[in-house]
């Protein structure tokens, strides 16, 4: 019983001390929230500071023992002994027993009246002191701090203010909502903006929805934009208009009352903000790099690539030229980084290493490399592209070209020449033949046919089917079987060494060189293909190839059979052949030429009788006639200053016309505004200002015509009709003056 | 008229001797009785003395005498209070009055010689002072715009060209020419100097009535003074040219179609073969013109013609041609070719020096453009064409019109580089000094400088027409007065009713209205104290005493004091009246 009201004290004192904490916290919460006018901070404040008053004041610490000094040591009936009343009775001795016994009948009276120690009160003041201050705090940031809340909010609604003066008894109609809804383009990941703020800011292609919910009954809600007016459509008891965003310029609304009168919006202005090209960056390389034939020929390439919405992709543009001068050959190739580009970053970072040796690059190649990077924008990205670096492989040893006669570039190999010499030797082989040994004969005429088989080859690369050729070369070399066997080694050595001589000339642009066989296919057509396939001029590319090809063709089979007689050793059966693919390959040679057009006027024909006669009676005066419409720049602009001048002389008073010159001037200096918005946007509101009767005042007057004049630029000189008043004495004196001269 | 005595009431002469006639033998035959004794001729006699002089009190007799009534001073606005001291210490208990123009000086009643102190007295004040010595001490310049002159009408496109004096600049502050709305468009450093001459120039950018600016800014931008420059800036017309060539060139088409796409009226001949020609008409041109007549040159306002074209001009058509030029004012511009500096005199009118320079720079930046390698010799009647102090053309005015010619070669290059605002510039200038005026029938001019509220403002007007009527804006008609010599020239007052841009009108006639603009008392103030100071100095010389002579040698009409007279008649009618009582 003792025991249970000492419990409900100090129960009655932890519910003090926790009512004390929850006036702090009701304080405090308070005051952030009147400072912040932000429920989320208030709730922020109010754990916060729940959780600092709790542990500073410990409610749950009070027990027992504390419940029962403090009664100890307030109360006298206590005695100092309620601690015995916890006790079980059981425990204790007689004595003791009594105490407690005495001890609780005494308490019991006075235990409930006593008061645990508690600064609730205290506790009320700072709340009220600190909920007064945040009112006050609240109120001083509103009024003075500029904080961006309700005060600047209600000066960036739409207001509309009617064109001319109204009786008060009209009824206005109030816009009473606006919703101005920005869609951004998708790939901008940015979401959907609320506002009511009709200056607009946002990117190009965004999607633009204007909402305007009118109180009362209005027509025509239209927006001006420029000159150009666009209807809202009525849905429900809104109105709608829905536009894209593709240039900045300035806009305002108007609408019609029931009575029919015009109400007109002060301007605001639409800018676009154009999605802008990422940004490449590649560091740490010179603009220019050597490297000698052995060195290591490794390039690191970082990238720093940023973009205002996202990153599409990247990689890198690698050029290899090859040659110089005409025969220059350049290969384009995507390098594309390690690893997959992100999509969407913003910033990145790319690291690739260039081998300039994977690449196929030779001594005196060069490397054109750039980094592009592309951004997401829809429906066309942005391309954006690093400066360009330039890697070189240095050459000892440069090439120099023969030009030959007959064609502008040395277009045949040396081995092209050789059906001459091979005839030649031939002749000479068969002059020869008497005093030579036979061994020495056949050694000769079988080189001789393997020299017009490499020829034979080499213009089947020219033809295009290499590969059945080879076919061909290599059923021929089997047929004649191992009496030829070191030939035929030396036939592969020798294509051997002759394809590699031919790749490390600068004519072919090839790097690739996996094998033979491939660079058999990868050679097809090349070289005529380069120079003589001219897909430009159709006549060229469909006749002379035809032709050509045809013509190949017989020289080929007649090369064929010129080498199986000089394998069989009958160079003089062979010799004909020969002459004959000599022939058509200096045909072959002389269809190479290249043949411009002369291209020139050809005049009609005169007629002889008619020639110089003199005779003009059939030439007839001619007549011209033209109008042109002169206006000057911003004509209207110039009228309306003129005409503020008057208005501000109260030479008249403000009429239609006015209105309409002013819209005009409006329009021809919206022009000018998109490139300098700034700069026009007080002029252009100014103007527009003057439409509502209330603006009609001669300081208004004054400042519009003041902010024109400032941004009008001076007239073009044109010659102009003077006034003059010529006098008599005037006229006598230039008379006179002209008699003594 | 010497020494004689008048009466001031010469008028009242008769009756009043009449009146006293009538009195004096009423008198008698009142006195009749007493006739035999001796006071009767006494009494006779005092009524007579009292008669006359009763008379001579209405009549006011009065005599010519020296007038010599001493000295005064006027203040005027700007005086030295120093010499006002020094006067005041010269001249004890002097009379002094403080002027304010338009009213009457109340100490020129008591004085006849006075010293004028200050920027003096308003020209429509100097009657008060006309029979008075003066002695015109003047007042302080004033630190500031002293004169300002820029044309007051304008052709929309030509540029504003101010030029003011400054007394005393202060050195570090600039003068600031800006447009009615405030902006600046001009301005220049002023310098420590006793007197400096500031050009400013500026282009109007809109035609109207305006108030342009002529400010003093110290160095914080703050404004020192500011006085109004009024401009009206007019709408110049479109232009009718004709334009005739041999053959054509690229000078010719691209003048053409500059000329053409700014609106002008232009009808373009080129010689196709003998007797044929290519015509264009541009912007309503019309007619087809072979020979010049002058009949069909008479309405046009530029002829441009080029050499080949100007020599093989017809006798009749060359006559007819200078006549219009002389009589009606046409421009001709002979389009130069080398032909052109071989010519006798009979055959053009410019001579030329070869100066075998070949080529002029021109413009900001500067651009060279070829040239003939020729001069213009300079004479008397040889006007040059100046373009950034360059001549790049000439003329010779004939009578009304003018004859000219440049020496520029292949201007047009100018366009295909690009510098379009030089070609437009050159050619600007050089056929608004050929091209004809429009004549206006009437000319207003205002002869007082500063019109100022319901202050006389004194206008001229010359025209051709025999009758006009001006009216001002409220509709009151105002008196012209012809001049002697030329009968086409008028004078007249008006007393403006308000500040600002003020009409005059012709009532009988459609001209447009005129306007001249009246300032507010507190503006140009600098100008009007000089203007006054010159006006007094003319006045009465600049010496600072007085004319002896005029001072002396002034007589005026002094009424004989009525005092005696009054006390004759008291006597008279004392012994009249006393004279019964001392008999009984």
């Amino acid at each position: 019983m003792g025991a249970a009201s000492i419990e409900r004290f100090q129960k009655r004192w932890q519910q003090s001390k926790y009512m004390e904490a929850l006036l702090y916290v009701i304080g405090f919460g308070g005051f952030v929230y009147l400072l912040t006018h932000n429920l989320f901070y208030g709730i922020i404040g109010f754990m916060v500071s729940a959780g600092i008053a709790l542990f500073v004041l410990k409610p749950w610490s009070i027990s027992s023992k504390n419940a029962v000094g403090y009664i100890d040591a307030h109360l006298p009936q206590a005695g100092f002994s309620s601690g015995l009343l916890l006790s079980p009775s059981n425990e204790l001795s007689d004595l003791s027993k009594l105490q407690q016994f005495r001890v609780a009948s005494q308490l019991e009276p006075v235990l409930s009246r006593l008061k645990p120690p508690h600064n609730i009160f205290k506790a009320t003041l700072v709340m009220f002191g600190l909920i007064l201050l945040g009112l006050a705090g609240g109120f001083i940031l509103t009024r003075y701090g500029g904080s961006p809340g309700g005060n600047s909010s209600t000066k960036k609604q739409i207001t509309f203010a009617p064109k001319d003066s109204l009786s008060s008894a009209t009824k206005i109609p109030e816009l009473i909502k606006t919703t101005i809804t920005v869609q951004y383009p998708n790939y901008t990941r940015k979401s959907i903006l609320n506002t009511t703020d009709p200056n607009i800011k946002a990117v190009q292609g965004s999607n633009l929805i204007w909402n305007l919910e009118f109180d009362g009954n209005v027509q025509a809600v239209r927006m001006d934009l420029m000159g150009e007016r666009i209807d809202f459509t009525k849905r429900d008891a809104s109105y709608q208009l829905t536009k894209n965003l593709e240039a900045s310029g300035f806009y305002s609304f108007t609408f019609k009352d029931a009575n029919g009168n015009d109400y007109v919006s002060d301007l605001y202005s639409l800018e676009m903000v154009k999605d802008e090209p990422p940004l490449v960056q590649i560091e740490g390389l010179d603009s220019y790099s050597y490297f000698e034939f052995d060195d290591d020929k490794r390039l690191m390439l970082n990238a720093n690539i940023s973009d205002d919405f996202g990153i599409d992709d990247a990689y890198i543009i690698a050029t290899v030229s090859k040659g110089s001068g005409e025969s220059v050959k350049f290969r384009e190739e995507t390098i594309r980084f390690k690893g997959s580009v992100p999509k969407g970053n913003k910033q990145m970072n790319l690291r690739q290493p260039l081998d300039l040796d994977a690449l196929k690059m030779d001594p005196g190649d060069e490397l054109y490399f750039y980094v592009e990077a592309l951004d997401q924008k829809t429906p066309l990205p942005n391309v954006a592209r690093s400066e360009t670096y330039f890697a070189v492989i240095r050459d000892t040893v440069t090439d120099m070209f023969a030009v030959e006669g007959n064609l502008g570039v040395d277009l045949m190999p040396d081995y092209f020449r050789s059906q001459r010499q091979l005839i030649i030797d031939t002749e000479k082989l068969i002059a020869e033949k008497p005093n030579i040994s036979e061994k020495d004969f056949k050694f000769r005429s079988n080189e001789l046919g393997f020299d017009q088989k490499q020829l034979r080859l080499k213009y089947g690369q020219f033809m295009g089917d290499e590969t059945e050729m080879q076919a061909a070369a290599g059923a021929v070399s089997h047929e004649q079987g191992e009496a030829d066997h070191g030939s035929e080694e030396g036939e592969a050595d020798l294509l051997d060494e002759y394809s590699h001589k031919h790749d490390s000339d600068n004519e072919h642009n090839l790097v690739e060189e996996h094998g033979h066989e491939n660079e058999e296919t990868e050679e097809e057509e090349d070289p005529l293909h380069d120079y003589l396939h001219n897909h430009s001029d159709p006549e060229e590319s469909t006749l002379f190839e035809k032709s050509l090809k045809a013509k190949l063709r017989d020289a080929l089979n007649i090369m064929w059979d010129a080498e199986l007689h000089l394998r069989l050793y009958e160079p003089e059966k062979s010799l004909p052949f020969q002459y004959d693919a000599l022939a058509i390959i200096q045909e072959i040679k002389n269809s190479a030429r290249i043949y411009v057009h002369r291209i020139g006027f050809d005049p009609p024909p005169i007629k002889e009788e008619n020639r110089l006669s003199g005779d003009v009676e059939n030439i007839t005066n001619y007549d011209k006639r033209q109008e042109f419409e002169y206006q000057k720049s911003f004509a209207s602009t110039r009228q309306a200053i003129s005409r503020l001048e008057t208005l501000i002389q109260e030479k008249k008073i403000f009429d239609a016309n006015d209105s309409a010159l002013f819209v005009d001037a409006g329009n021809e200096l919206a022009q000018k505004a998109i490139s300098q918005p700034l700069k026009y946007i007080k002029i252009l509101q100014g103007l527009r200002d003057l439409e509502k009767a209330v603006n009609r005042s001669k300081e208004n007057y004054m400042e519009v015509q003041k902010g024109l004049l400032s941004v009008l630029p001076p007239l073009e000189d044109i010659p102009m009709k003077k006034t003059k008043y010529d006098s008599e004495i005037n006229l006598l004196y230039l008379k006179e003056l002209g008699v003594y001269e | 008229m010497n020494d004689g005595v008048v009466f001031l009431n010469q008028n009242l002469f008769w009756p009043v001797i009449i009146v006293g006639l009538v009195l004096m033998a009423v008198f008698v035959w009142k006195e009749w009785s007493q006739r035999k004794e001796r006071r009767f001729y006494v009494k006779l006699i005092a009524s007579f003395l009292a008669i006359v002089s009763l008379c001579m009190i209405i009549l006011k007799p009065s005599t010519y005498q020296d007038s010599m009534r001493g000295k005064g001073i006027v203040l005027t606005d700007g005086y030295r209070s120093s010499q006002l001291d020094s006067l005041k210490s010269i001249y004890k208990r002097i009379k002094t009055e403080e002027y304010t123009k338009g009213r009457t000086l109340f100490l020129l009643t008591e004085v006849d010689s006075i010293f004028l102190l200050g920027h003096g007295m308003e020209p429509f004040d100097f009657w008060q002072v006309e029979h008075k010595s003066v002695a015109f001490l003047g007042g302080d310049a004033n630190q500031g715009g002293q004169d300002i002159s820029n044309k007051s009408e304008l052709i929309l496109g030509e540029p504003l060209e101010l030029s003011a004096t400054y007394a005393n600049p202060v050195a570090g502050n600039w003068a600031v020419l800006a447009d009615n709305g405030g902006n600046p468009l001009d301005s220049i450093p002023l310098e420590e100097t006793e007197s400096q001459l500031i050009q400013l120039s500026a282009e109007p950018k809109a035609s109207g009535q305006f108030v342009y600016h002529l400010m003093e800014q110290d160095q914080d931008g703050q404004v020192v003074s500011n006085e109004p420059i009024p401009i009206q800036v007019k709408e110049g017309r479109p232009l009718k040219i004709l334009m005739v060539n041999t053959f054509p060139t690229f000078e010719t088409k691209y003048l053409k179609n500059f000329l053409t796409e700014k609106g002008h009226e232009v009808l373009a001949r080129t010689q196709l073969t003998k007797g044929k020609y290519k015509f264009e008409y541009f912007n309503g041109a019309s007619g087809t013109i072979y020979g010049f007549t002058s009949e069909n040159l008479k309405d046009y306002d530029l002829l441009i013609i080029d050499t080949d074209s100007y020599t093989g001009l017809g006798r009749t058509s060359k006559e007819a041609m200078e006549e219009i030029s002389a009589s009606e004012g046409l421009g001709i511009f002979i389009q130069a070719d080398e032909g052109l500096f071989r010519l006798s005199e009979s055959q053009s009118p410019f001579r030329f020096n070869k100066d075998y320079v070949t080529e002029i720079a021109l413009g900001q930046p500067m651009q060279t453009l070829p040239k003939y390698p020729y001069a213009f010799q300079e004479n008397l009647r040889t006007q040059e064409i100046l373009l950034d102090y360059v001549t790049v053309a000439s003329y010779i005015p004939v009578q009304k019109g003018k004859v000219g010619t440049t020496l520029l070669q292949n201007t047009y290059q100018l366009l295909l580089d690009g510098q379009e605002a030089l070609y437009t510039r050159i050619w600007t200038k050089i056929l608004n000094n050929i091209t004809r005026k429009q004549e206006t029938v009437l000319e207003w001019k205002s002869l007082t400088q500063i019109p100022r509220l319901d202050e006389p403002f004194e206008f001229e007007l010359q025209t051709l027409l025999t009758d006009v009527e001006i009216t001002t804006e409220e509709g009151a008609r105002i008196p012209l007065l012809q001049d002697i010599l030329i009968p086409g020239k008028f004078t007249g007052t008006v007393y403006p009713r308000k500040t600002g841009w003020n009409q005059l009108q012709v009532a009988n006639d459609s001209i447009s209205p005129w306007f001249y603009f009246v300032y507010d008392d507190g503006q140009l103030q600098n100008i009007h104290q000089t203007q006054l100071r010159n006006a007094n100095y003319q006045k009465f010389g600049s010496s600072s005493t007085f004319d002896d002579s005029k001072s002396v040698s002034k007589k005026e009409l002094q009424t004989i004091t009525p005092i005696w007279l009054y006390f004759i008649l008291l006597l008279s009618l004392g012994w009249l009246w006393l004279e019964p009582k001392l008999s009984s």
